[in-house]
Protein backbone atom coordinates (compact mmCIF):
# COMPACT_ATOMS: atom_id res chain seq x y z
CA UNK A 1 0.00 0.00 0.00
CA UNK A 2 1.55 3.78 -0.51
CA UNK A 3 1.39 6.23 2.18
CA UNK A 4 0.03 8.78 -0.46
CA UNK A 5 -1.81 8.09 -3.37
CA UNK A 6 -3.10 10.71 -5.68
CA UNK A 7 -5.68 9.35 -8.55
CA UNK A 8 -6.79 11.40 -11.47
CA UNK A 9 -6.94 14.91 -9.95
CA UNK A 10 -8.08 17.40 -11.64
CA UNK A 11 -8.24 20.93 -10.51
CA UNK A 12 -9.64 24.40 -12.52
CA UNK A 13 -10.06 27.61 -11.27
CA UNK A 14 -12.90 28.82 -13.08
CA UNK A 15 -12.27 28.06 -16.94
CA UNK A 16 -8.24 27.75 -15.37
CA UNK A 17 -7.22 24.40 -15.50
CA UNK A 18 -4.44 24.19 -12.95
CA UNK A 19 -3.83 20.46 -12.35
CA UNK A 20 -4.72 18.08 -14.86
CA UNK A 21 -5.29 13.67 -14.27
CA UNK A 22 -2.67 13.88 -12.53
CA UNK A 23 -1.85 10.31 -10.85
CA UNK A 24 0.81 10.20 -8.11
CA UNK A 25 1.72 7.17 -5.89
CA UNK A 26 4.59 8.03 -3.02
CA UNK A 27 5.53 4.71 -1.67
CA UNK A 28 6.36 4.52 2.27
CA UNK A 29 9.37 6.02 3.44
CA UNK A 30 10.24 7.21 0.00
CA UNK A 31 12.04 11.00 -0.36
CA UNK A 32 9.84 12.09 -3.39
CA UNK A 33 10.09 15.65 -4.81
CA UNK A 34 7.75 17.75 -7.13
CA UNK A 35 9.55 19.77 -8.92
CA UNK A 36 8.20 22.41 -12.21
CA UNK A 37 8.33 25.63 -13.36
CA UNK A 38 6.18 28.16 -11.34
CA UNK A 39 2.87 28.35 -12.00
CA UNK A 40 3.17 24.59 -12.55
CA UNK A 41 0.51 23.83 -9.63
CA UNK A 42 2.77 22.28 -6.94
CA UNK A 43 1.36 24.24 -4.10
CA UNK A 44 -2.55 23.97 -5.61
CA UNK A 45 -1.18 20.05 -5.05
CA UNK A 46 -0.52 20.48 -1.79
CA UNK A 47 -3.31 22.52 -0.66
CA UNK A 48 -5.83 19.98 -2.09
CA UNK A 49 -3.69 16.99 -0.52
CA UNK A 50 -3.86 18.47 2.82
CA UNK A 51 -7.43 19.75 2.51
CA UNK A 52 -7.26 23.40 2.05
CA UNK A 53 -8.82 23.36 -1.28
CA UNK A 54 -11.41 20.69 -2.78
CA UNK A 55 -10.41 19.04 -5.73
CA UNK A 56 -12.85 19.36 -9.12
CA UNK A 57 -12.24 15.84 -9.42
CA UNK A 58 -10.10 13.07 -8.55
CA UNK A 59 -9.07 10.97 -5.14
CA UNK A 60 -6.13 11.51 -2.58
CA UNK A 61 -5.57 8.75 -0.58
CA UNK A 62 -3.74 8.82 2.55
CA UNK A 63 -2.38 5.42 4.00
CA UNK A 64 -5.18 3.96 2.23
CA UNK A 65 -8.29 6.36 3.29
CA UNK A 66 -9.62 9.03 1.63
CA UNK A 67 -8.05 12.17 2.53
CA UNK A 68 -10.89 14.43 4.53
CA UNK A 69 -11.71 17.84 2.27
CA UNK A 70 -12.13 21.37 3.90
CA UNK A 71 -10.65 19.76 7.01
CA UNK A 72 -6.74 20.22 7.53
CA UNK A 73 -6.97 19.46 10.94
CA UNK A 74 -8.46 15.80 9.88
CA UNK A 75 -5.61 15.40 7.31
CA UNK A 76 -3.38 16.28 9.87
CA UNK A 77 -4.66 13.66 12.76
CA UNK A 78 -4.62 11.48 9.80
CA UNK A 79 -0.84 10.93 9.78
CA UNK A 80 -0.19 13.72 6.76
CA UNK A 81 1.46 16.74 8.49
CA UNK A 82 2.93 19.39 5.70
CA UNK A 83 5.21 22.65 6.21
CA UNK A 84 4.03 25.83 4.40
CA UNK A 85 5.78 27.99 1.72
CA UNK A 86 5.96 30.99 3.39
CA UNK A 87 6.15 30.79 7.65
CA UNK A 88 3.01 29.83 9.33
CA UNK A 89 4.19 30.64 12.77
CA UNK A 90 2.71 31.94 15.87
CA UNK A 91 4.99 35.39 15.99
CA UNK A 92 4.74 36.54 19.00
CA UNK A 93 5.08 33.15 21.38
CA UNK A 94 8.52 31.53 21.98
CA UNK A 95 9.92 28.61 19.88
CA UNK A 96 8.68 26.40 22.83
CA UNK A 97 5.51 27.91 22.87
CA UNK A 98 5.15 27.17 19.21
CA UNK A 99 5.99 23.47 19.86
CA UNK A 100 4.55 22.67 23.00
CA UNK A 101 0.37 23.84 20.83
CA UNK A 102 1.51 21.21 17.99
CA UNK A 103 2.59 18.83 20.19
CA UNK A 104 -0.56 19.33 22.21
CA UNK A 105 -2.84 19.27 19.43
CA UNK A 106 -2.45 15.26 19.63
CA UNK A 107 -2.40 15.04 23.55
CA UNK A 108 -5.75 14.43 25.18
CA UNK A 109 -4.79 17.77 27.23
CA UNK A 110 -5.61 19.43 24.44
CA UNK A 111 -9.39 20.53 25.58
CA UNK A 112 -7.95 20.67 29.33
CA UNK A 113 -9.39 24.00 30.76
CA UNK A 114 -8.95 24.02 33.97
CA UNK A 115 -5.30 22.37 34.26
CA UNK A 116 -2.27 24.78 33.87
CA UNK A 117 -0.33 23.49 30.50
CA UNK A 118 2.81 23.71 33.05
CA UNK A 119 1.38 20.66 34.41
CA UNK A 120 1.04 18.36 31.43
CA UNK A 121 4.91 17.18 31.16
CA UNK A 122 4.94 15.09 28.72
CA UNK A 123 4.14 17.70 26.30
CA UNK A 124 6.24 20.30 27.03
CA UNK A 125 9.35 16.81 27.13
CA UNK A 126 8.22 16.32 23.47
CA UNK A 127 7.91 20.12 22.88
CA UNK A 128 11.74 20.20 24.04
CA UNK A 129 12.48 17.00 22.05
CA UNK A 130 11.29 18.05 18.95
CA UNK A 131 13.35 21.54 19.30
CA UNK A 132 16.36 19.45 20.13
CA UNK A 133 15.91 17.29 17.07
CA UNK A 134 15.76 20.69 14.78
CA UNK A 135 18.83 22.44 16.63
CA UNK A 136 16.53 25.28 17.96
CA UNK A 137 17.13 24.28 21.49
CA UNK A 138 19.43 27.43 21.73
CA UNK A 139 16.34 29.69 21.24
CA UNK A 140 13.63 27.89 23.23
CA UNK A 141 12.48 30.74 24.77
CA UNK A 142 13.00 33.68 22.12
CA UNK A 143 10.07 34.96 20.35
CA UNK A 144 9.45 33.89 16.89
CA UNK A 145 9.31 37.38 15.68
CA UNK A 146 12.77 37.44 16.89
CA UNK A 147 14.30 34.41 14.85
CA UNK A 148 16.36 34.66 12.00
CA UNK A 149 14.43 33.39 8.58
CA UNK A 150 16.52 29.87 8.88
CA UNK A 151 15.35 29.42 12.30
CA UNK A 152 11.71 30.22 11.06
CA UNK A 153 11.79 27.97 8.28
CA UNK A 154 13.67 24.84 10.70
CA UNK A 155 10.53 25.77 13.00
CA UNK A 156 7.95 25.43 10.35
CA UNK A 157 9.29 21.78 10.36
CA UNK A 158 9.77 21.19 13.51
CA UNK A 159 6.07 22.21 13.95
CA UNK A 160 4.83 20.06 11.36
CA UNK A 161 7.09 16.98 13.21
CA UNK A 162 5.30 17.37 16.30
CA UNK A 163 2.25 15.54 14.71
CA UNK A 164 4.25 12.60 14.55
CA UNK A 165 3.39 12.32 11.10
CA UNK A 166 4.03 9.20 8.40
CA UNK A 167 3.48 11.33 5.72
CA UNK A 168 5.20 14.71 6.12
CA UNK A 169 4.79 17.50 3.35
CA UNK A 170 7.45 20.60 2.81
CA UNK A 171 7.08 23.10 0.22
CA UNK A 172 9.91 24.71 -0.69
CA UNK A 173 11.70 24.68 3.44
CA UNK A 174 14.85 26.10 1.89
CA UNK A 175 13.24 29.07 0.12
CA UNK A 176 15.00 32.27 1.24
CA UNK A 177 17.29 30.52 3.17
CA UNK A 178 21.39 31.11 3.11
CA UNK A 179 23.70 28.34 1.65
CA UNK A 180 24.99 27.69 4.88
CA UNK A 181 21.15 27.41 6.82
CA UNK A 182 20.28 25.48 3.29
CA UNK A 183 23.25 22.68 4.11
CA UNK A 184 22.23 22.68 7.89
CA UNK A 185 18.27 22.43 6.75
CA UNK A 186 19.48 19.72 4.23
CA UNK A 187 21.24 17.54 7.02
CA UNK A 188 18.72 17.44 9.38
CA UNK A 189 15.89 16.40 7.17
CA UNK A 190 17.79 13.80 5.85
CA UNK A 191 18.20 12.80 9.85
CA UNK A 192 14.61 12.42 9.71
CA UNK A 193 13.31 8.56 10.36
CA UNK A 194 13.95 6.42 7.24
CA UNK A 195 10.20 5.81 8.13
CA UNK A 196 8.81 8.72 7.39
CA UNK A 197 7.77 9.14 3.84
CA UNK A 198 8.19 12.75 2.32
CA UNK A 199 6.94 14.95 -0.61
CA UNK A 200 9.07 17.55 -1.14
CA UNK A 201 8.47 21.22 -3.53
CA UNK A 202 11.39 22.49 -3.89
CA UNK A 203 12.77 24.75 -6.70
CA UNK A 204 16.93 24.35 -5.66
CA UNK A 205 17.69 21.37 -7.27
CA UNK A 206 20.85 21.02 -5.24
CA UNK A 207 18.22 20.71 -2.30
CA UNK A 208 16.05 18.11 -4.07
CA UNK A 209 18.62 16.47 -5.37
CA UNK A 210 20.36 16.14 -1.94
CA UNK A 211 16.84 14.76 -0.14
CA UNK A 212 14.91 12.90 -2.98
CA UNK A 213 15.06 9.69 -3.94
CA UNK A 214 12.46 10.06 -6.79
CA UNK A 215 11.68 13.02 -8.81
CA UNK A 216 8.07 14.10 -10.72
CA UNK A 217 8.19 17.02 -13.19
CA UNK A 218 5.10 18.84 -12.97
CA UNK A 219 4.53 21.71 -16.49
CA UNK A 220 1.17 23.20 -16.73
CA UNK A 221 -0.96 20.80 -14.11
CA UNK A 222 0.58 17.46 -15.73
CA UNK A 223 2.74 15.09 -14.57
CA UNK A 224 5.66 15.48 -17.42
CA UNK A 225 7.95 12.82 -16.25
CA UNK A 226 8.55 10.69 -12.80
CA UNK A 227 11.88 9.13 -12.13
CA UNK A 228 15.29 8.96 -10.52
CA UNK A 229 18.05 11.53 -10.64
CA UNK A 230 19.75 10.19 -13.33
CA UNK A 231 16.71 9.41 -15.43
CA UNK A 232 15.48 12.91 -14.51
CA UNK A 233 18.51 15.06 -15.07
CA UNK A 234 18.46 13.26 -19.29
CA UNK A 235 14.87 14.22 -19.90
CA UNK A 236 15.24 16.13 -22.95
CA UNK A 237 11.90 16.77 -22.23
CA UNK A 238 12.11 18.37 -18.35
CA UNK A 239 15.72 19.66 -19.79
CA UNK A 240 13.66 22.13 -22.23
CA UNK A 241 10.86 22.36 -20.20
CA UNK A 242 12.22 23.51 -16.67
CA UNK A 243 16.08 22.26 -15.27
CA UNK A 244 17.82 24.02 -18.32
CA UNK A 245 21.70 22.60 -18.76
CA UNK A 246 22.84 23.66 -15.58
CA UNK A 247 20.96 20.53 -13.82
CA UNK A 248 21.49 18.36 -17.02
CA UNK B 1 7.72 8.93 14.15
CA UNK B 2 9.72 9.22 17.29
CA UNK B 3 11.66 12.66 18.60
CA UNK B 4 13.70 10.42 20.94
CA UNK B 5 15.57 8.90 18.50
CA UNK B 6 18.40 11.46 17.79
CA UNK B 7 18.91 12.42 22.09
CA UNK B 8 21.67 11.46 23.90
CA UNK B 9 21.18 10.90 27.51
CA UNK B 10 22.85 14.56 28.70
CA UNK B 11 20.85 16.06 26.01
CA UNK B 12 17.42 14.99 27.62
CA UNK B 13 18.35 15.48 31.02
CA UNK B 14 18.88 19.48 29.35
CA UNK B 15 15.64 19.44 28.31
CA UNK B 16 14.03 18.32 31.61
CA UNK B 17 15.32 22.00 33.39
CA UNK B 18 12.74 23.62 34.66
CA UNK B 19 11.46 27.02 33.35
CA UNK B 20 13.59 29.96 35.54
CA UNK B 21 10.64 32.37 36.71
CA UNK B 22 11.60 35.52 34.70
CA UNK B 23 12.05 38.44 37.35
CA UNK B 24 8.45 40.24 35.81
CA UNK B 25 6.79 38.16 37.12
CA UNK B 26 7.97 38.05 40.61
CA UNK B 27 6.83 41.72 40.23
CA UNK B 28 3.87 41.03 38.82
CA UNK B 29 3.20 38.63 41.69
CA UNK B 30 4.04 41.36 44.50
CA UNK B 31 2.13 44.04 42.59
CA UNK B 32 -1.12 41.71 42.57
CA UNK B 33 -0.63 40.95 46.62
CA UNK B 34 -0.51 44.70 46.71
CA UNK B 35 -3.92 45.52 45.25
CA UNK B 36 -5.26 42.56 46.19
CA UNK B 37 -4.21 44.11 49.97
CA UNK B 38 -5.21 47.68 48.93
CA UNK B 39 -8.95 46.54 47.91
CA UNK B 40 -9.68 44.58 51.12
CA UNK B 41 -8.45 47.73 52.85
CA UNK B 42 -10.45 50.54 50.90
CA UNK B 43 -13.74 50.39 52.32
CA UNK B 44 -11.76 51.74 55.68
CA UNK B 45 -9.85 54.83 53.87
CA UNK B 46 -12.11 55.92 51.60
CA UNK B 47 -15.89 57.49 50.79
CA UNK B 48 -19.26 56.15 49.56
CA UNK B 49 -18.46 57.72 46.95
CA UNK B 50 -15.13 56.24 46.05
CA UNK B 51 -16.44 52.51 46.96
CA UNK B 52 -19.84 53.01 44.49
CA UNK B 53 -16.71 53.33 41.56
CA UNK B 54 -15.16 50.99 43.06
CA UNK B 55 -17.59 48.47 42.96
CA UNK B 56 -18.73 50.19 38.92
CA UNK B 57 -15.63 49.31 38.11
CA UNK B 58 -14.74 45.76 39.36
CA UNK B 59 -18.76 45.38 37.54
CA UNK B 60 -16.98 46.96 34.15
CA UNK B 61 -13.84 45.28 35.06
CA UNK B 62 -15.38 41.45 34.61
CA UNK B 63 -17.35 42.63 31.89
CA UNK B 64 -14.38 43.55 29.89
CA UNK B 65 -12.62 40.79 31.13
CA UNK B 66 -15.05 38.24 29.24
CA UNK B 67 -14.39 40.01 25.95
CA UNK B 68 -11.04 40.40 26.18
CA UNK B 69 -10.90 36.26 26.45
CA UNK B 70 -12.50 36.59 22.97
CA UNK B 71 -10.72 40.11 21.80
CA UNK B 72 -7.32 39.94 23.58
CA UNK B 73 -6.92 36.47 23.25
CA UNK B 74 -8.97 34.98 20.58
CA UNK B 75 -8.71 37.94 18.08
CA UNK B 76 -12.54 38.24 17.57
CA UNK B 77 -13.27 41.36 17.61
CA UNK B 78 -17.48 41.61 18.97
CA UNK B 79 -19.21 44.48 19.20
CA UNK B 80 -22.29 42.46 20.65
CA UNK B 81 -21.23 41.33 24.28
CA UNK B 82 -23.72 43.69 25.97
CA UNK B 83 -26.43 41.03 24.95
CA UNK B 84 -24.77 38.85 27.36
CA UNK B 85 -24.26 41.32 29.65
CA UNK B 86 -28.45 41.90 29.54
CA UNK B 87 -28.97 38.16 29.61
CA UNK B 88 -27.09 38.12 33.08
CA UNK B 89 -29.07 40.79 34.55
CA UNK B 90 -32.58 39.70 32.86
CA UNK B 91 -31.74 36.06 33.74
CA UNK B 92 -31.54 36.98 37.24
CA UNK B 93 -34.03 39.17 37.39
CA UNK B 94 -36.97 36.74 35.86
CA UNK B 95 -35.64 33.78 38.24
CA UNK B 96 -35.95 36.39 41.38
CA UNK B 97 -38.45 38.71 40.56
CA UNK B 98 -40.68 37.06 37.75
CA UNK B 99 -40.37 32.96 38.92
CA UNK B 100 -39.49 33.87 42.58
CA UNK B 101 -36.62 31.19 42.41
CA UNK B 102 -34.09 32.01 45.45
CA UNK B 103 -30.75 33.84 44.17
CA UNK B 104 -28.71 30.95 44.66
CA UNK B 105 -30.49 28.84 42.01
CA UNK B 106 -31.63 31.63 39.38
CA UNK B 107 -27.46 32.64 39.21
CA UNK B 108 -26.27 29.27 37.80
CA UNK B 109 -29.29 28.41 36.39
CA UNK B 110 -28.98 31.93 34.23
CA UNK B 111 -25.22 30.91 33.30
CA UNK B 112 -26.05 27.51 32.47
CA UNK B 113 -28.61 29.20 29.98
CA UNK B 114 -26.51 31.87 28.85
CA UNK B 115 -24.02 29.70 27.78
CA UNK B 116 -26.24 27.19 26.26
CA UNK B 117 -27.82 30.44 23.99
CA UNK B 118 -24.09 31.92 23.34
CA UNK B 119 -22.86 28.34 22.03
CA UNK B 120 -25.37 28.22 18.85
CA UNK B 121 -24.77 31.90 18.92
CA UNK B 122 -20.83 31.76 18.42
CA UNK B 123 -21.27 28.75 16.16
CA UNK B 124 -22.86 31.54 13.32
CA UNK B 125 -20.66 34.08 14.40
CA UNK B 126 -17.21 32.49 14.47
CA UNK B 127 -18.16 31.41 10.77
CA UNK B 128 -17.22 35.24 9.82
CA UNK B 129 -14.13 37.10 10.63
CA UNK B 130 -12.65 40.19 11.12
CA UNK B 131 -15.30 42.58 10.51
CA UNK B 132 -18.15 40.40 9.33
CA UNK B 133 -17.95 39.06 12.84
CA UNK B 134 -18.03 42.59 14.45
CA UNK B 135 -21.36 43.18 12.59
CA UNK B 136 -22.92 39.81 13.01
CA UNK B 137 -22.06 40.49 16.95
CA UNK B 138 -23.65 43.69 16.92
CA UNK B 139 -26.29 42.75 14.53
CA UNK B 140 -27.23 39.68 16.82
CA UNK B 141 -27.06 42.09 19.86
CA UNK B 142 -29.17 44.73 18.23
CA UNK B 143 -31.85 41.95 17.45
CA UNK B 144 -32.22 41.08 20.98
CA UNK B 145 -32.05 44.88 22.08
CA UNK B 146 -35.03 45.32 19.99
CA UNK B 147 -36.93 41.84 21.43
CA UNK B 148 -35.71 43.34 24.93
CA UNK B 149 -37.37 46.74 24.41
CA UNK B 150 -40.88 45.28 22.85
CA UNK B 151 -41.05 42.30 25.32
CA UNK B 152 -44.31 42.79 27.62
CA UNK B 153 -43.52 39.99 30.35
CA UNK B 154 -40.18 41.51 31.16
CA UNK B 155 -41.71 45.45 31.18
CA UNK B 156 -40.44 46.41 27.81
CA UNK B 157 -38.10 49.50 28.18
CA UNK B 158 -39.13 50.21 31.33
CA UNK B 159 -37.03 47.24 31.96
CA UNK B 160 -37.32 45.02 35.43
CA UNK B 161 -37.23 46.32 39.41
CA UNK B 162 -36.86 44.33 42.58
CA UNK B 163 -33.69 42.36 41.50
CA UNK B 164 -32.22 40.93 44.78
CA UNK B 165 -28.81 41.54 46.11
CA UNK B 166 -27.82 37.85 47.98
CA UNK B 167 -28.99 36.82 51.50
CA UNK B 168 -25.59 37.14 54.15
CA UNK B 169 -27.68 37.04 57.19
CA UNK B 170 -26.31 34.01 58.48
CA UNK B 171 -23.22 35.92 58.54
CA UNK B 172 -25.25 38.39 60.36
CA UNK B 173 -24.52 40.42 57.59
CA UNK B 174 -26.65 42.01 55.10
CA UNK B 175 -25.58 42.81 51.06
CA UNK B 176 -27.86 46.17 51.14
CA UNK B 177 -24.61 47.77 53.13
CA UNK B 178 -22.45 49.22 50.71
CA UNK B 179 -19.78 48.03 52.03
CA UNK B 180 -20.51 44.93 52.83
CA UNK B 181 -22.07 45.14 49.13
CA UNK B 182 -18.28 46.13 47.43
CA UNK B 183 -16.89 42.85 49.29
CA UNK B 184 -19.37 40.85 47.89
CA UNK B 185 -18.48 42.36 44.49
CA UNK B 186 -14.21 41.86 44.89
CA UNK B 187 -15.15 38.57 45.72
CA UNK B 188 -16.55 37.80 42.70
CA UNK B 189 -14.35 39.77 40.64
CA UNK B 190 -11.60 37.81 42.29
CA UNK B 191 -13.50 34.26 42.00
CA UNK B 192 -14.27 35.81 37.82
CA UNK B 193 -10.25 36.58 37.78
CA UNK B 194 -8.90 33.24 39.04
CA UNK B 195 -10.89 31.66 36.70
CA UNK B 196 -9.84 33.38 33.99
CA UNK B 197 -6.41 32.98 34.51
CA UNK B 198 -6.69 29.22 34.66
CA UNK B 199 -8.22 29.08 31.51
CA UNK B 200 -5.91 30.96 29.59
CA UNK B 201 -2.74 29.63 31.38
CA UNK B 202 -4.15 26.17 30.33
CA UNK B 203 -3.96 23.80 26.86
CA UNK B 204 -7.64 25.54 25.75
CA UNK B 205 -6.15 29.16 26.05
CA UNK B 206 -2.93 28.21 24.60
CA UNK B 207 -5.28 26.95 21.43
CA UNK B 208 -7.38 30.75 21.62
CA UNK B 209 -3.95 32.44 21.34
CA UNK B 210 -3.08 30.14 18.68
CA UNK B 211 -5.81 31.12 16.53
CA UNK B 212 -5.11 34.71 17.41
CA UNK B 213 -1.95 34.31 16.30
CA UNK B 214 -2.44 31.98 12.83
CA UNK B 215 -5.60 30.24 12.23
CA UNK B 216 -4.26 28.36 9.26
CA UNK B 217 -1.46 27.16 11.60
CA UNK B 218 -3.57 25.98 14.28
CA UNK B 219 -5.89 23.99 11.85
CA UNK B 220 -3.08 22.48 9.98
CA UNK B 221 -1.51 21.47 13.84
CA UNK B 222 -4.88 19.53 13.50
CA UNK B 223 -6.87 21.53 15.58
CA UNK B 224 -10.74 21.29 15.15
CA UNK B 225 -10.56 25.58 15.34
CA UNK B 226 -14.13 26.12 14.59
CA UNK B 227 -15.02 24.56 17.98
CA UNK B 228 -12.73 26.17 20.13
CA UNK B 229 -14.40 29.45 19.04
CA UNK B 230 -17.33 28.49 19.81
CA UNK B 231 -15.76 27.51 23.71
CA UNK B 232 -14.46 30.70 23.92
CA UNK B 233 -17.44 32.74 22.28
CA UNK B 234 -19.50 31.16 25.18
CA UNK B 235 -16.99 31.35 27.89
CA UNK B 236 -16.40 34.71 27.41
CA UNK B 237 -20.65 35.15 27.34
CA UNK B 238 -20.89 33.52 30.52
CA UNK B 239 -18.28 35.75 32.28
CA UNK B 240 -19.84 38.68 31.07
CA UNK B 241 -23.25 37.50 32.07
CA UNK B 242 -21.60 37.05 35.65
CA UNK B 243 -21.00 41.40 35.48
CA UNK B 244 -24.76 41.13 34.30
CA UNK B 245 -25.75 39.77 37.20
CA UNK B 246 -23.82 41.80 39.52
CA UNK B 247 -24.69 45.19 37.98
CA UNK B 248 -28.53 44.28 38.02
CA UNK B 249 -27.44 43.52 41.60
CA UNK B 250 -25.99 46.59 41.95
CA UNK B 251 -28.67 48.53 40.95
CA UNK B 252 -31.38 46.48 41.67
CA UNK B 253 -33.07 47.20 38.40
CA UNK B 254 -32.36 46.12 34.55
CA UNK B 255 -33.33 47.76 31.70
CA UNK B 256 -32.79 46.68 28.21
CA UNK B 257 -30.11 49.51 27.88
CA UNK B 258 -27.32 47.23 29.52
CA UNK B 259 -27.96 45.51 25.86
CA UNK B 260 -27.25 48.56 24.23
CA UNK B 261 -24.55 48.61 21.56
CA UNK B 262 -22.61 51.44 23.15
CA UNK B 263 -22.12 49.11 26.07
CA UNK B 264 -20.49 46.66 23.81
CA UNK B 265 -18.34 49.60 23.07
CA UNK B 266 -17.83 50.87 26.16
CA UNK B 267 -16.23 47.56 26.87
CA UNK B 268 -13.79 47.09 24.20
CA UNK B 269 -12.42 51.11 24.97
CA UNK B 270 -12.05 49.21 28.69
CA UNK B 271 -9.95 46.20 26.87
CA UNK B 272 -7.83 48.47 24.17
CA UNK B 273 -6.77 51.25 26.97
CA UNK B 274 -6.06 48.44 29.56
CA UNK B 275 -4.60 46.30 27.43
CA UNK B 276 -5.43 43.27 25.71
CA UNK B 277 -4.33 39.88 26.31
CA UNK B 278 -3.33 40.89 29.80
CA UNK B 279 -5.46 39.35 32.61
CA UNK B 280 -5.32 42.80 34.66
CA UNK B 281 -6.10 44.78 31.42
CA UNK B 282 -9.73 44.79 31.40
CA UNK B 283 -9.58 45.82 34.94
CA UNK B 284 -7.32 48.28 34.75
CA UNK B 285 -9.08 49.33 31.22
CA UNK B 286 -11.74 49.75 33.52
CA UNK B 287 -10.65 51.98 36.10
CA UNK B 288 -9.34 54.52 33.70
CA UNK B 289 -12.28 54.48 31.82
CA UNK B 290 -14.76 55.04 35.15
CA UNK B 291 -12.42 57.26 36.91
CA UNK B 292 -11.62 59.38 33.87
CA UNK B 293 -15.50 59.53 32.45
CA UNK B 294 -16.22 60.49 36.01
CA UNK B 295 -13.50 63.17 36.27
CA UNK B 296 -14.50 64.89 33.27
CA UNK B 297 -18.13 64.65 33.38
CA UNK B 298 -17.64 66.91 36.82
CA UNK B 299 -15.39 69.29 34.85
CA UNK B 300 -17.29 69.91 32.12
CA UNK B 301 -20.85 69.01 30.32
CA UNK B 302 -18.94 67.77 26.75
CA UNK B 303 -16.87 65.13 28.61
CA UNK B 304 -17.51 63.01 26.08
CA UNK B 305 -15.17 64.84 22.84
CA UNK B 306 -12.84 65.46 25.70
CA UNK B 307 -12.86 61.81 26.48
CA UNK B 308 -12.66 60.84 22.82
CA UNK B 309 -9.29 62.58 22.87
CA UNK B 310 -7.99 61.02 25.91
CA UNK B 311 -8.56 57.59 24.39
CA UNK B 312 -7.44 58.94 20.85
CA UNK B 313 -3.84 59.81 23.24
CA UNK B 314 -3.47 56.01 24.71
CA UNK B 315 -4.06 54.50 21.61
CA UNK B 316 -1.14 56.54 19.95
CA UNK B 317 1.23 56.56 22.99
CA UNK B 318 0.50 53.14 24.61
CA UNK B 319 0.12 50.44 22.15
CA UNK B 320 -0.93 47.57 23.83
CA UNK B 321 -2.88 49.78 26.54
CA UNK B 322 -1.50 50.75 29.81
CA UNK B 323 -0.49 47.59 30.74
CA UNK B 324 0.76 45.87 28.14
CA UNK B 325 3.02 49.02 27.68
CA UNK B 326 4.34 48.39 31.12
CA UNK B 327 5.22 44.82 30.31
CA UNK B 328 6.94 45.65 27.38
CA UNK B 329 9.21 48.40 29.32
CA UNK B 330 9.84 45.72 31.89
CA UNK B 331 10.60 43.32 29.16
CA UNK B 332 12.90 45.58 27.35
CA UNK B 333 14.88 46.67 30.68
CA UNK B 334 15.43 43.04 31.46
Amino acid sequence: MSALEIRNLRKAFGGLQVISDLDLKVPSGQRHAVIGPNGAGKTTLFNIITGWQPPTSGEILIQGVPAKQGRPDLVTRGGLSRSFQKNMLLESVTVLENLRVACQAFDASRRSIFQSCRSFTDVVRKARLAAEQMHLDTVLHRKVNELSYGQKRQLEVAIALCAEPKILLMDEPAAGTSPDERTSLIKLINGLSPELTILLVEHDMDVVFAICDIITVLSYGRVLATGTRDQIQSNPQVIQAYLGQRHA
Amino acid sequence: MSADVMLTSERRAGAMKPLPLPASRRAYAALLVTIGFGLCALPSFVSGYVMTLAVEVMIAGIFASGINLLTGYTGLVSLGQAMFLGFGGYGIAIGTALLGWPLWISAPVTLVVVAAIAAPIGAICTRTRGVEFLLITLAFSQMFYGAAIKLRWTNGSDGMTGIPRPDLSLLGMSADNPTVFYYYVLVVAVLSLLMLWRIVTSPFGSVLVGIRENERRMMSMGYAVANYKVGSFALAAVICAVAGILQSQYTYFVNPDAMSWQMSGEGVLMVIIGGANVILGPFVGAAVFVVVKQALSMITEEYNLFFGIFFMLVVAFFRGGVLGSISALIGKRQ
